[in-house]
């Protein structure tokens, strides 16, 4: 499990991607990579390369939206592969996050 | 401080060598001129390195060395052999006994000053992991200790209600102390059964410390006639409230009525709710509809139910996410489809549960890695039994002649259901908690028709269709949120009595009544849902008349303390 963390859009867009696996153990390197900047960008949530997520990892986006300003956090979580995508389905996410 | 060096040799002149040059390199020296001298050193005190010589009298350097690392098991205490002896099979000896280096004389001063400079080193790494390793396991002993204790309190919240009941059977397997997973059941002797299945984020304490709330919250609400959606808005009210952003409870609530044939779900983050048949064929499902509990804010939490019609025979299973996800031995994980496949006619209905349990533990080899929970509730006429509370009475004290009036009009039934409400007023009465839930169930079925039937005049012979059960309450929600006029007058009149009393409660409604002397009389053959209704009234209660055009009826309920 990896957590990196890019700036896109001149600084405007931060992305987050997450290799491997992504569980509890991720907890701290994910917090790490979004507060490494100030709160108030977009953030985009790439799990392109996220083989496995279960649902002690739900908590992080939560983190993110919390820090990233609660109902007005702009987050986009894409690329999640089909099982992935169901756990977040099941936890009914759609409903915070843009799922794409 | 300078490091302690003990010098162990049968020569003086390699001694007085020795001593002055670790001496100049800063060491406190001790020597000793045999083996047993050297460990009657090492006794008294400790030291960071021992350059030891292989034969001496009394006791040669293999020996010595022996004991004294025999002796200094906690520490790493390292030798070092200087020794005139060249042979392969001696120096292989050395290392054999303990020592930890060996040196062949005449030696080079530089090389010997650098082995002890690297065997220190080593030293100081041995000292810094004992160190951690004590301290890991002063905290390891600590947080067992405060699982204990939390152990306990967690039973005497979270256990409490939770009895063994028929027709319900359950596996909880706990990853470790603590789980993240949550069963709870409570039945009220109404005959319908609450049941809750969660999965707190994370494992262990934090899931534990919101699992207090969620018990004591669901044992109060259940036992005070509330409903799940009720349930499920002050559970993740206070979820909410306590728990930091990255827990929830994800959790499904469900209420079992098999009296009235119908299933309530409330599903927020769990894997679907399934009822089966008595061919295991899989006749319904509630799915996740909600985010779990506790992330949303009171104001925009959706308590939005799903009801289900179920029959006698047929089986409801829920489980935890652990069950899904549990890990194959051969790689993968069981999945949705895995559990499902798990049902069908090829199992017979009985040994559906432990057909599931047992592919779980088959795909498994070794102790599951997550929490798995795992219910089955089989809908049957001893699910649907009334009866008094078993709960010991508080103190006895005479009874009292009271009387209550609530009048509530239309835009308030919108808003409150006023069952609970009523049921408020008999808990403050000495003797009568005991019989709740025949008083629950008695107000719920009186003021259930004047709403339905009288208020909103909705027919019940939709429900006689599973799929006019559905529809019959969406009507009735549909109905209830436009309605402007219309009352509700409900009075309840308590005679003491030498011992107990008589509870008296009348309910008029605003809506034109109904043929009840014909509904009466067709008792025994009628079976429909209302006719049972005012079957079951009779039944608990001591006196059931009708009055007016029906729409104001009046019931006597006679108790003992």
């Amino acid at each position: 499990m990896a957590v990196q963390m890019q700036m896109l859009e001149n600084g405007a867009l931060m992305k987050i991607s997450v290799t491997g696996r992504f569980d509890f153990h991720a907890h701290r390197e994910f917090r790490d990579a979004y507060q490494r900047q100030s709160a108030g960008l977009k953030y985009l949530v790439d799990l392109r390369a996220t083989e496995y997520m279960d649902s002690s990892a739900l908590g992080m986006p939560l983190l993110l939206r919390e820090y990233a300003g609660g109902d007005h956090a702009k987050i986009l979580i894409t690329n999640a592969r089909p099982e992935i995508r169901n756990i977040l389905s099941v936890a009914n996410f759609e409903k915070m996050f843009v799922i794409e | 401080m300078a490091y302690k060096a003990l010098v162990v040799d049968d020569d003086q002149t390699n001694r007085l060598i020795l001593q002055h040059l670790l001496e100049r390199d800063g060491f406190a020296v001790t020597t000793a001129n045999d083996g047993a001298q050297a460990v009657d050193a090492f006794m008294r005190a400790r030291f960071d390195v021992v350059l030891m010589d292989l034969l001496m009298p009394v006791m040669d350097g293999y020996e010595a060395t022996r004991r004294i690392k025999a002796h200094a098991t906690d520490r790493f205490t390292p030798v070092i052999f200087l020794t005139a002896v060249q042979d392969e099979q001696s120096l292989a000896r050395c290392v054999d006994a303990g020592g930890d280096d060996f040196l062949s004389k005449p030696y080079n001063h530089v090389i010997l000053s650098s082995k002890i400079r690297a065997m220190l080193r080593i030293g100081e790494l041995h000292g810094t992991i004992r160190q951690q390793n004590e301290q890991l396991n002063d905290h390891q002993q600590l947080l067992a200790e405060e699982q204990r204790i939390a152990q306990r309190i967690f039973d005497g919240v979270v256990r409490a209600g939770n009895g063994q009941l028929a027709g319900v059977r359950c596996l909880l397997s706990p990853m470790s102390v603590f789980n993240g997973d949550l069963l709870l059941t409570a039945r009220r002797s109404t005959g319908e059964l609450h049941v809750l299945v969660g999965d707190f984020t994370g494992h262990g304490l934090s899931a534990a410390v919101g699992a207090v709330p969620v018990s004591d919250i669901f044992y109060s609400m259940t036992s005070n006639g509330f409903s799940v959606g009720d349930i499920a808005e002050a559970i993740n009210r206070k979820l909410k409230q306590i728990l930091p952003a990255n827990i929830f409870f994800a959790a499904s609530l469900l209420a079992i009525d098999a009296l009235e044939k119908k299933l309530v779900v409330w599903n927020g983050g769990m894997p679907e709710v399934l009822v089966v048949d008595k061919k295991n064929t899989i006749l319904q499902r509630a799915r996740s509809l909600h985010l779990p509990l506790g992330v949303l804010a009171e104001a925009v939490f959706d308590r939005g139910v799903e009801i289900f019609s179920i029959n006698f025979g047929e089986r409801i299973y829920a489980c935890s996410d652990g069950v899904i996800d549990a890990p194959i031995a051969t790689g993968g994980r069981f999945t949705r489809e895995g559990y499902e496949e798990c049902f069908g006619p090829h199992v017979s209905p009985e040994l559906q549960f432990d057909w599931i349990v047992d592919s779980l533990h088959e795909i498994h080899g070794e102790g599951p890695e997550d929490d798995l929970t795992l219910l089955e509730v089989t809908v049957s006429e001893q699910l649907a039994s009334v009866g008094v509370s078993d709960a010991p009475a508080r103190q006895r004290q005479p009874s009292s002649n009271w009387q209550v009036n609530f009048d509530l009009s239309g835009p308030t039934l919108r808003q409150v259901d006023p069952v609970p409400l009523l049921m408020r007023v008999f808990s403050e009465v000495q003797g009568l908690e005991r019989h709740k839930e025949i008083l629950y169930t008695v107000l719920a079925e009186l003021v259930s028709n004047a709403v339905e039937h009288g208020i909103l005049q909705l027919d019940s012979a939709i429900k006689s269709s599973p799929a006019g059960f559905a529809s019959y309450y969406g009507e009735r929600d549909a109905r209830l949120a436009q309605l402007e006029n219309g009352y509700l007058r409900v009075m309840l009149n308590h005679d003491a009595l030498t011992s107990g009393g008589r509870l008296t409660v009348r309910v008029d409604d605003s809506g034109p009544g109904f043929d009840h002397l014909a509904a009466t009389a067709g008792l025994d053959t009628n079976q429909s849902a209302s006719g049972r209704g005012i079957r079951l009234l009779r039944t608990l209660c001591e006196k059931v008349e009708y009055a007016g055009n029906g729409n104001s009826v009046e019931v006597s309920y006679l108790w003992k303390a």
